[in-house]
């Protein structure tokens, strides 16, 4: 049987991807909201939204990630705690050339760009796997690189870098892996015990429903939800399999300050790609705190009530990732707890960003996540 | 610092209302609100009685005591700490307007709605705004957290 899958070959590879993949939703979180916090209370309401949305999404698919991992007996202890988890911001990030790199910056037209960097796809003409496309695309320019973030200790040092175009591409091969397995192993596949399945109980945040995961379907429902959110149906499509616009496109709605039409009942009569014709909005670039791009707590002066409220950010983040450990690990109670905190880092995030850095003219303070 | 030097700055506004309200000057800016207040109080009793307030303070919390007591001053100075509290600006007694002259755009008002979710209250008692700020879903079922200033040292 021809195997579908490019580079996952054995259940252990799967787990690696599954990491990559917590690695991957996560590391857009400081960015999206460190540029939704920068903008000033009241002003760009129609940014602060779209951003706010998006980000709450990217959340969903972490935890829906999680639980296709724990579905297939990954172990998440050490995933979300492990040094190098958050990145070390400017970061080449997923769905990124190597000839851009994320920020964390405040919201600005360059943050945008970058966003929809993050997101853009590949259109697909069907499904297939990631080898063709740059021949059926002559008129891109540059391959896309998403370097996996494998660790040495994982085995993958003689591995070359795997390449995927998109977040959609790399979320393919999992897919492709998944079936592959699934054809070898069955329902063995799967862990009989789903005690650490994160439920709707214990998860709500009105981005979508979260995935019990227990079974070949469910596992590739969750991993279909992350792929359509974020890059649409793939096929030239401006919304995904709900008919919701897709990240990239929301983004794109904010550099050109008009709303995309989606019609719902009739698809078919929906904008196409790069032309909204939706209502108008102004956004106000000016209305955004001078957030210092990449800051580190170095930057803050020793002793200033700013680098001990950083310090006290960059503890608490470190904490609360802990603790979403600690429930997608089989304590899944633990997480409406772990959720509570985060809203309590927010207003921690808005001081930093409100606040100007001593010695540092015309520029605040961020969020230290790392 | 002499009191002629002490201009009505947006600066100064803000080392006035750290020694009125007990919060830091960072946890004030934090709030967002520093330009909005600054203004409010001008439109409402102008330039000249906002200046008079902080020449008064110059930059000494020993002289906030005065200023409490002054017939003139003080209800502007517990105004503003209302404002930082509640977002809401009182309209000055009948009597203070009677002696220092009825003010053009004096009322009652809530400086502006994203301002009240930003009140001071709110963390004193360890709550969030109802309804206009999220808390987290269950949260409420735990014990408040309070913020506590911190033990202001004797000069």
């Amino acid at each position: 049987m021809t195997k579908r899958a490019k580079h996952i070959k054995t259940v252990e590879d799967l787990h690696q991807y599954l990491k990559d993949a917590m690695k991957i939703e996560h590391a857009t979180l400081p960015p999206y909201l460190t540029a939704l916090y920068s903008l000033k209370p009241g002003s760009n309401l129609e940014a602060f939204h779209m951003i706010r949305a998006i980000a709450v999404e990217e959340m969903l698919h972490l935890t829906l990630v999680v639980n296709v991992f724990n579905a297939v007996g990954g172990n998440i202890e050490g995933v979300l705690t492990d040094s190098e988890f958050v990145p070390h911001y400017p970061t080449y990030l997923p769905t990124g050339a190597t000839d851009f790199q994320v920020n964390v910056e405040k919201f600005s037209r360059e943050a945008l760009e970058t966003f929809c960097n993050i997101e853009r796809s590949e259109d697909m003409k069907e499904e297939s796997s990631s080898d063709n496309v740059s021949e059926e695309e002559p008129s891109q320019p540059k391959e896309f690189l998403l370097p996996i973030f494998g660790s040495c200790a994982d085995g993958r040092k003689n591995q070359p870098e795997q390449k995927f175009f998109s977040i959609g591409q790399f979320y393919q091969e999992v897919i492709d892996g998944f079936m592959d397995l699934y054809e070898q192993e069955g329902q063995n596949l799967f862990s009989s015990d789903s005690s650490k399945q994160i439920s709707r109980e214990y998860y709500y945040n009105g981005a979508g429903e979260i995935v019990k995961v227990t079974n070949l379907d469910s596992a590739l429902k969750a991993l279909y939800i992350i792929q359509n959110q974020g890059e649409g149906s793939r096929k030239g499509e401006i919304y995904d399999s709900e008919k919701k616009l897709c990240h990239y496109y929301r983004f794109q709605q904010l550099e050109l300050g008009r709303y995309y039409v989606i019609d719902e009942s009739n698809p078919i009569n929906s904008d196409q790609p790069d032309n909204p014709t939706g209502d108008s909005f102004t956004v106000d670039w000016d209305a955004v705190y001078p957030v210092l791009e990449n800051a580190k707590l170095s930057d803050y002066p020793q002793g200033s009530q700013l680098y001990t409220h950083g310090q006290e950010f960059q503890k608490a983040y470190s904490k609360f990732l802990a603790q979403i450990e600690k429930s997608f690990d089989g304590n899944p109670k633990q997480l409406i707890p772990a959720v509570g905190e985060m809203f309590r880092l927010k207003e921690l995030a808005n001081s930093l960003i409100r606040n100007p850095i001593p010695g540092k003219k015309g520029v605040n303070g961020a969020p230290i996540y790392r | 610092m002499d009191s002629n030097t002490y201009k009505l700055t947006k600066e100064h506004f803000l080392d006035f209302s750290a020694a009125v309200t007990g919060f830091s000057k960072f946890k004030l800016q934090g709030t967002g609100q520093v330009s909005l207040y600054f203004d409010t109080i001008r439109g409402v009793i102008g330039d000249e009685m906002f200046a008079e307030l902080l020449q008064t303070f110059c930059g000494d919390s020993k002289n906030v005591d005065k200023i409490m007591a002054s017939l003139k001053l003080g209800p502007i100075a517990r105004n503003i700490i209302k404002l930082w509290y509640i977002a809401t600006w009182e309209q000055l007694p009948l009597v203070w307007q009677e002696k220092f002259g009825a003010t053009l755009n004096d009322g009652t008002f809530i400086a502006s709605p994203y301002a009240y979710t930003e009140g001071l209250l709110w963390p004193v008692i360890g709550v969030n705004p109802p309804a206009a700020k999220a808390p987290g879903y269950a949260t409420w079922s735990e014990p408040p957290k309070f913020y506590k200033p911190k033990e202001k040292k004797p000069n």
